[in-house]
């Protein structure tokens, strides 16, 4: 497996760079030591320099430290929101195909439900109506959770139509005829047939899917409905300096880019996993 | 056909109703009491219960939800909150036109540059031409219209200053104001139908009927013009149908970018100010807006693909 990534340069490129996003997360706070909520009154929305090397904001916080806490809340939601999305996705889609009827008819008539409402505003509306009583009562851990819960509880009908799409096509090949001919249970078959065969598109699906909770947590938190002030986020930085755009453009372009790579390396990791894994492209 | 259309009606009717309760049930356990909100300073319990009452919010959730689902079915959504004595409905239709005027310059233009682009792409694979527009809708479609937008309004402000001509950053009114707006969503939106156009293309190219067409003797312009396009519409239509009703919803980042008051912003705004009616009166209403549109498109689909037919 690990093999096959490292012949296919497009996995491998976007893996090594995920990495080095994922360590700059990690690690860089601690590299570099300026506080993501203190303000420099003397400093305010001021360009690169060696004391502040991306500047700082509206209120003289220094961007770099304010950027690589962001991306630590960015990289966690988008990972809570996609474990949640592929945990309940795979589980109910899965059910859903082998045993047909009533649970098939509930998901799709969920899936239904919420795909009728555009985009976001299923997430705008529970993250908007519950938002300022959970900062209240939980602070900023609790709007955080409230974020990821309601961007998983649009993403996951989605991740659950796929599965369901999957597992049915795959229920009918002859391996898994051949398994239940053989004598295999119910069980068996679900774990060792289905979800085994199922596993690498769904991999790749999860990847390309956290572009689009990416976006989504952003535009949230840019709406003013997600991650919310003294915190961090990319999207509650840029529309913080969106109104100083005419004086430094570079505290938009900053928090923008870390988007954009981020965007490109999991949209690339997919497209490279995909090739990697998909048994058709072999 | 007819049996498809009344399953989709039912199923529709039932999608409403819960998209509904749903809305409903979010605005009812909604922390906050809105009637507090609305008396302002003036907190004498006297008051608060005739508003209450006026509100309808002192009877029990059934009969709160009976009442509004079948106000909704008449098209009303009751009073707004924070804007007094204005029904809801009223409060929608000032939004509605304003964000359909976007939306629909902006597929327009989508529609206008994606589609044929794409095709050239697509007939002209693997040139030059068709590398350029795959890097630059790749390019475009990894850069959020959040990020976008305030790029472009910072090359605007700097044409301001230099006295070079410039457009509105924000606002409403006149045809200016529309540009920034309407190109930032076209931009978008573009990136991903040229892709989209592309492959569909690609893959008619593909098909038997092509090389059948290609065999008897028609000039390459023919079989593309009467044969690949008109086949490759089909995921188009997928894309455009729903789009009409997103479109609608305006998208919440651009409204609320460039200020402009339409369906988007005002949702927003409602959130903010806890103004429940309004926000319910747009969720349903932007639902019904995506289960028709839906169901347009699927009917549509019969009549440009006659190899589906609905049982």
């Amino acid at each position: 497996m690990l093999r096959r990534i490292a012949r296919s340069p497009k996995a491998l490129w976007s893996l090594v760079a995920l990495g080095g996003i994922v360590a700059a997360a990690i690690f860089g706070p601690s590299f570099w030591n300026a506080t993501p909520t203190f303000g420099d009154f003397g400093n305010i929305m001021a360009f690169p320099s060696p004391e502040h090397p991306l500047g700082t904001d509206s209120l003289g916080r220094d961007t770099l430290a304010r950027l690589l806490t962001g991306l630590r809340v960015t990289l966690v939601v988008a990972l809570f929101v996609e474990v949640i999305n592929v945990a309940l996705g795979v589980t109910v889609g899965l059910l859903a195909a082998y045993y047909g009827g009533v649970i098939d008819q509930l998901l799709s008539r969920v899936t239904d439900l919420l795909f009728a409402f555009p985009g976001l505003l299923f997430a705008i509306l529970i993250a908007g109506v519950f938002g300022p009583a959970v900062s209240e009562t939980y602070g900023g851990m609790g709007r955080l959770m409230l974020t990821t819960g309601a961007l998983a509880l649009i993403g996951w009908p989605m991740m659950a139509r796929y599965v369901r799409g999957m597992v049915l096509s795959l229920k009918s090949s002859q391996f898994a005829e051949a398994a239940s001919a053989m004598g295999a249970g119910d069980a068996y078959i679900m774990r060792n047939v289905l979800l085994r065969n199922a596993v690498g598109m769904v991999a790749v699906t999860a990847t390309l899917d956290i572009s689009g909770v990416i976006i989504s947590e952003a535009t949230l938190s840019l709406l003013g409905l997600g991650i919310q002030q003294p915190a961090a986020s990319l999207g509650l930085m840029i529309n913080d300096a969106r109104s100083y755009i005419g004086t430094n453009f570079t505290q938009v372009l900053f928090p923008g880019l870390v988007i954009v790579a981020l965007v490109l390396v999991f949209s690339f990791l997919g497209d490279g996993l995909r090739d990697v894994l998909d048994p058709k492209s072999r | 056909m007819l049996r498809f259309v009344t399953a989709r009606l039912l199923n529709m009717v039932f999608v409403l109703v819960g998209v509904s309760l749903l809305t409903f049930l979010v605005g009812h356990l909604a922390p906050g009491d809105p009637i507090l909100i609305l008396l302002g300073n003036n907190k004498s319990p006297e008051l608060y219960a005739q508003i209450k009452a006026a509100y309808g919010l002192d009877r029990p959730f059934v009969e709160q939800f009976a009442k509004f689902a079948w106000r909704a079915l008449h098209g009303d959504f009751g009073l707004s909150y924070v804007q007094q004595g204005q029904a809801v409905t009223d409060i929608l239709a000032r939004g509605v036109p304003v964000s359909l005027q976007i939306g629909g310059l902006a597929l327009l233009c989508t529609l206008a540059v994606a589609v044929p682009l794409g095709t050239i792409a697509a007939v002209r694979s693997n040139t030059w031409f068709d590398n350029l527009i795959v890097s630059i809708a790749l390019a475009l479609y990894a850069v959020p219209n959040f990020i976008l937008a305030p790029l472009l309004l910072s090359v605007d402000i700097a044409l301001y200053r230099r006295g070079l001509p410039s457009l509105p950053v924000a606002g409403w009114g006149t045809p200016a104001h529309l540009v920034l707006p309407v190109l930032v969503y076209s931009l978008g939106s573009s990136a991903y139908l040229v892709r989209l156009t592309r492959n569909s293309v690609l893959e008619v190219l593909r098909e038997d009927y092509v090389r059948t067409a290609r065999a008897k003797g028609l000039s390459n312009r023919a079989v593309n013009a009467r044969h690949v396009v008109r086949n490759s519409l089909i995921p188009i239509v997928t894309y455009v149908g729903p789009s009409v009703a997103f479109l609608v919803s305006g998208s919440f980042v651009i409204e609320y970018m460039f200020a402009i008051p339409g369906i988007g912003y005002l949702a927003v705004q409602s959130l903010y100010q806890r103004d429940f009616p309004v926000v319910q009166g747009i969720t349903v209403s932007l639902a019904a807006a995506v289960v028709v549109m839906n169901l347009i498109t699927d009917i549509s689909y019969a009549i440009l693909d006659p190899r589906v037919r609905y049982g």
